[in-house]
């Protein structure tokens, strides 16, 4: 224990410091632009990564965010070069590296499992990448002091990895690639192996870090919090292809697949057709159980099946009004700021699970009727047929 | 309540009845291996170890040591330790490159490679030296082989000389260090050394600085343990060295077979002894070495 | 996933020296099993003529072959009775109980593997002289226990541990005596053990030369005693049937092994047989 405060502790007055010893000098170490187009990889027959594309701005830090399977680390892989794609394309500040060797691309990668090298001792491991890049020895001393020093880790210097604990290794980590200032670090799950107030401190301090030296971050993570915090766009990565690649805001507020609006945070789906009779307006859902909802505009064809996703945040509990749902509370859980509420709506088919809502208005008490409606903004519209 | 107070107290009385019952049976089935060894194997050598410090006529005397450590014993106890070098370095090399292979080899066929190199460790020593006699000798398959290629300088003498005694007791001493070195060698990280590459790392670079630091204590155990088994080996000597090629071991039973000269092959033998205390205990400092690295970074 | 791609330079290059590596090692073994049915005796290989005469020769019921083939079956079988004993008491010491100066023992033990066989030869010698048990069949045996025993031992630590003790305490908590235990849960889960343990010591003793050289009398020399000196003084082209046969009786020792472990559901194959686990 004492362990972990000594690290706590010689972590908060590190980002700031660490960014500032590497902050740029002479060649300032801005980020680089990355751009993928059509990456996809298959293992005997299984496709992995089905055709990936996206555009990182220099300076972004952007996070695939997915479950495990979901093609997330392959294609972080490729990125790195560890992986050979079988198609597609990848490329620097507009050249390509497709083919390039790991070494040649200097990018700079952050293991889940720190990989340290057991048998050098914690300088010796941040000095690596520089003696390769043939860095003479007294500024590779400069550096890796500075380096160590602005991390906290000075009294670590001369001991062996394993010596540290899991949060000092990860720092030595990261130490080991700022200190070659690459243009782009890549990140797989650094912090999955933290505790959690080990993780939220770090988090901190990879984002400060990044923000201050302007570099180019591709992140990977299943932890939705995580990616939440520390991201400027999140890729969100299932069976092998991009769902969506939005900024955090847009990914919460306008899902564009029914998977998304699921896979962060929670969503109730009400299942409805489009209704016909008003011209182009598609903004008005019929639902099977009864009742309107106003949705955002989308593309539609009236008539049409549908399935309107609305957060358990953003529905609301009307006396009456025109078009709301009407259904009984089943249950209602004070959880501090707010009550959760579930409500089974008349005419829901057996076995649909019951609306989720969260209000923080005083709450009706189980077996009360209600009525169900919320705010066009807060309605999303998807194919029926999309699965999710 | 008092039952409860009193449960676990008799668990306990019980689980310590249990633990010196346990160690009593212990030391009665340890008599017998003990008591064994000490006379059959302790009391024997220590019988070797006073005969070597026996003058002729009785009493304490050096001299046999001092004849084992002059002239062409010396030369010959000189060649030993230079026959026995010479195969730890090769069955290194060689067990090297196989151990290597074969842990990136397909499990078929790396359980296959392993078959051929562990199966020859339990057929007689005799009966590979004998294999090794017909395979290299003047007419044997490889000359046969070599002379028909126009291999410059064939036929070659590989039998009867030095050569011939370290490719013998190199193929003796192989199965011990291909396992040695598969052991380590399959303890590293692929991942570590992608790491390396990541970092812009050759692959020249890769192997030396971290692949060979990584498999560093196989290497030093293998070779020890080689050069140890080496220094007392008789057969492959004897049987390809050829009249002029001796080692302490072949002296010790020329001494004793022919020569009838106990105390000078007892003196040979403590020689040995040493030599081979000396690696174990080489082997051993290594290895509490690690142990000790291992218990200040679990403490820390 | 994230391991270096072998280069095609680098895969051709393991393959290659790795065959030739093997080959050379499985070389001698294939020759000597070959020529040992070349009808000219004097080790052409590939041989002219095949015949099996050196076969017949060494199966003569009262040539010197035969006799120290029975003598070495005797020694073997006597060595492996003893090294059967010291291996289930000291196993059962080593793997299973608190033994006070484990250290000790073990290490005893295992000097028999690493001390130059040619010391405890001398040693045996010097031990069995006085008492005028040179060339006695049990002598030799004693001393063969000496190498034996410690493989024996090795071979049913690792078996005993292997056997989840918590089965002999649920048998104890069923009401079974110490004796039933042993009996019909530990003694049949050691068998592919006990009998791995016998075959080595069975094999250490037929293949061992330096003790039995030092103990042999003109009347008691064992097989290989025969084959050292076919081999160092006189050409008797026999030796290689006898070769043969010494190839045939490991590989059919081996495959018996494999076979019962097989069968006992064992993985480990060649474990604890070669003391390099320990040494590392």
């Amino acid at each position: 224990m004492p362990e972990r405060t000594q690290s706590l502790t010689a972590g908060k007055l590190s980002a700031d410091d660490l960014a500032a010893a590497l902050a740029p000098r002479s060649s300032s170490p801005t980020g680089k632009s990355l751009s993928v187009t059509g990456l996809r990889k298959s293992y005997g027959g299984t496709t992995v990564v089905d055709g990936v594309d996206m555009e990182i701005a220099a300076g972004e830090f952007v996070t695939f965010l997915g479950s495990s399977g979901s093609g997330k680390t392959t294609t972080l892989m490729m990125l790195a070069g560890f992986t050979e794609p079988d198609s597609g394309s990848i490329a620097v500040d507009g050249h390509d590296i497709t083919r390039l060797n790991p070494g040649k691309r200097d990018f700079g990668f952050v293991f889940q499992q720190y990989l340290l090298f057991p048998h050098m001792t914690v300088a010796e491991n941040v000095a690596f990448p520089l003696q390769l890049r043939g860095v003479d020895k007294a500024e590779i001393r400069r550096r890796v002091g500075e380096t160590l020093e602005a991390a906290g880790l000075s009294k670590f210097a001369g001991r062996k990895p394993r010596e540290l604990s899991g949060g000092q290794q990860q720092r030595v980590a990261l130490c080991r690639v700022l200190v070659y200032r690459p243009p782009i670090v890549l990140m797989d799950e650094p912090l999955g192996a933290l505790d959690k107030k080990l993780r939220d401190q770090m988090q901190t301090e990879i984002k400060s870090i990044q923000r201050e030296l302007g570099l180019t971050v591709v992140y990977v993570t299943h932890d939705q919090e995580e990616a939440l915090v520390l991201s400027d766009r999140i890729a969100i990565m299932k069976d092998g292809s991009i769902e969506q690649f939005d900024t955090p805001r847009g990914l919460f507020e306008r899902p564009r697949t029914p998977f998304v609006a699921d896979f962060l945070g929670a969503a109730n789906f009400l299942t409805g057709k489009v209704e016909d009779g008003r011209g182009d307006d598609c903004t008005r859902v019929r639902l099977d159980t009864g009742g309107v909802l106003t949705a955002r505009a989308h593309a539609c064809v009236p008539g049409q099946s549908v399935r309107a996703a609305v957060r358990p945040g953003k529905l609301r509990l009307v006396s009456a009004e025109e078009g709301c749902c009407t259904g009984t509370v089943e249950t209602a859980v004070y959880v501090g700021s707010l009550t959760r509420i579930t409500v089974r709506l008349d005419g829901a088919a057996p076995g649909t699970p019951p609306l989720r809502i969260e209000t923080a208005l005083a709450p009706p008490r189980p077996g009360e009727r209600v009525c169900v409606t919320a705010d066009q903004d807060d309605v999303s519209v998807f194919d029926a047929t999309d699965g999710g | 309540m008092a039952g409860t107070a009193l449960a676990p107290a008799k668990v306990r009385v019980k689980t310590s009845e249990k633990r010196g019952h346990r160690s009593r049976i212990a030391l009665v089935n340890a008599v017998p291996v003990t008591v064994f060894l000490l006379v059959l194997f302790v009391y024997p050598i220590i019988g070797v170890l006073s005969l070597s410090l026996e003058g002729d006529s009785g009493g304490f005397t050096l001299h046999w040591y001092a004849d084992a450590l002059s002239g062409v014993n010396l030369s010959v106890l000189l060649s030993t330790l230079r026959i026995s070098a010479e195969t730890a370095l090769l069955s290194l090399l060689v067990g090297f490159v196989l151990a290597h292979a074969i842990a990136r080899m397909r499990p078929v066929f790396a359980a296959l490679a392993m078959l051929i190199v562990v199966v020859p460790h339990f057929i007689s020593a005799l009966v590979r030296t004998y294999g090794w006699i017909i395979m290299l000798g003047e007419h044997g398959i490889l000359n046969t082989l070599a002379t028909s290629l126009h291999a410059p300088g064939a036929p070659y003498s590989l039998l009867y000389n030095e050569t011939g005694v370290v490719i013998g007791t190199t193929s003796v001493m192989l199965p011990y260090t291909v396992l040695v070195l598969q052991g380590v060698m399959r303890g590293v990280d692929g991942r570590l050394l992608a790491a390396a590459a990541g970092f812009g790392a050759s692959r020249f670079t890769i192997f030396r600085r971290i692949y060979l630091p990584l498999v560093a204590p196989g290497i030093g155990t293998a070779g020890l343990l080689s050069f140890i088994l080496c220094l007392g080996y008789y057969i492959t000597p004897a049987l390809m060295g050829g009249g002029k090629q001796t080692v302490v071991a072949a002296l010790i039973d020329q001494q004793v077979m022919q020569q009838d000269q106990w105390n000078g092959a007892a003196a040979f033998g403590v020689i040995l002894l040493l030599l081979t205390f000396a690696g174990l205990g080489v082997l051993g400092l290594a290895k509490l070495r690690r142990k000790k690295t291992a218990a200040r970074r679990s403490s820390s | 996933m994230m391991e270096l791609p072998p280069t095609r330079a680098g895969r051709i290059g393991r393959a290659l020296s790795a065959t030739a590596i093997l080959l050379f090692l499985a070389m001698p073994i294939v020759i000597i099993l070959v020529t040992s049915f070349g009808a000219d005796g004097i080790g052409t290989f590939p041989p002219k003529e095949y015949s099996t005469r050196w076969y017949e020769q060494m199966a003569a019921p009262d040539g010197n072959w035969a006799t120290s083939i029975a003598l070495s079956s005797l020694i073997a079988a006597l060595t492996t009775v003893f090294s059967l004993i010291l291996g289930v008491t000291a196993a059962t010491a080593l793997a299973r109980g608190r033994l006070p100066l484990h250290a000790a023992v073990y290490g005893l033990v295992l000097a028999p593997m690493l001390i130059p066989q040619v010391v405890v030869a001398l040693g045996l010698f010097l031990f069995f002289e006085p008492v005028g048990m040179l060339g006695s069949p049990l002598a030799i045996a004693l001393g063969h226990t000496v190498l034996a025993a410690p493989i024996a031992i090795l071979i049913m630590i690792s078996t005993l541990k292997g056997i989840d003790e918590r089965l002999e305490d649920a048998a104890a908590s069923m009401g079974a005596s110490r004796m039933t235990i042993a009996r019909r849960i530990t003694f049949p889960l050691a068998t592919p053990g006990l009998i791995a343990a016998a075959v080595f010591s069975f094999i250490t003793s037929f293949d061992e030369f330096f003790i039995a050289q030092f103990m042999s009398t003109p009347d008691t020399r064992t097989l290989p005693v025969l084959v050292f000196n076919a081999l160092q003084f006189d050409v008797d082209p026999t030796v290689t049937a006898v070769s043969a046969v010494l190839i045939a009786l490991a590989i059919l020792a081996l495959a018996l092994v494999a076979l019962v472990r097989k069968l006992g559901g064992h993985r480990n194959q060649q474990g604890g047989v070669l003391p390099v686990e320990r040494l590392t």
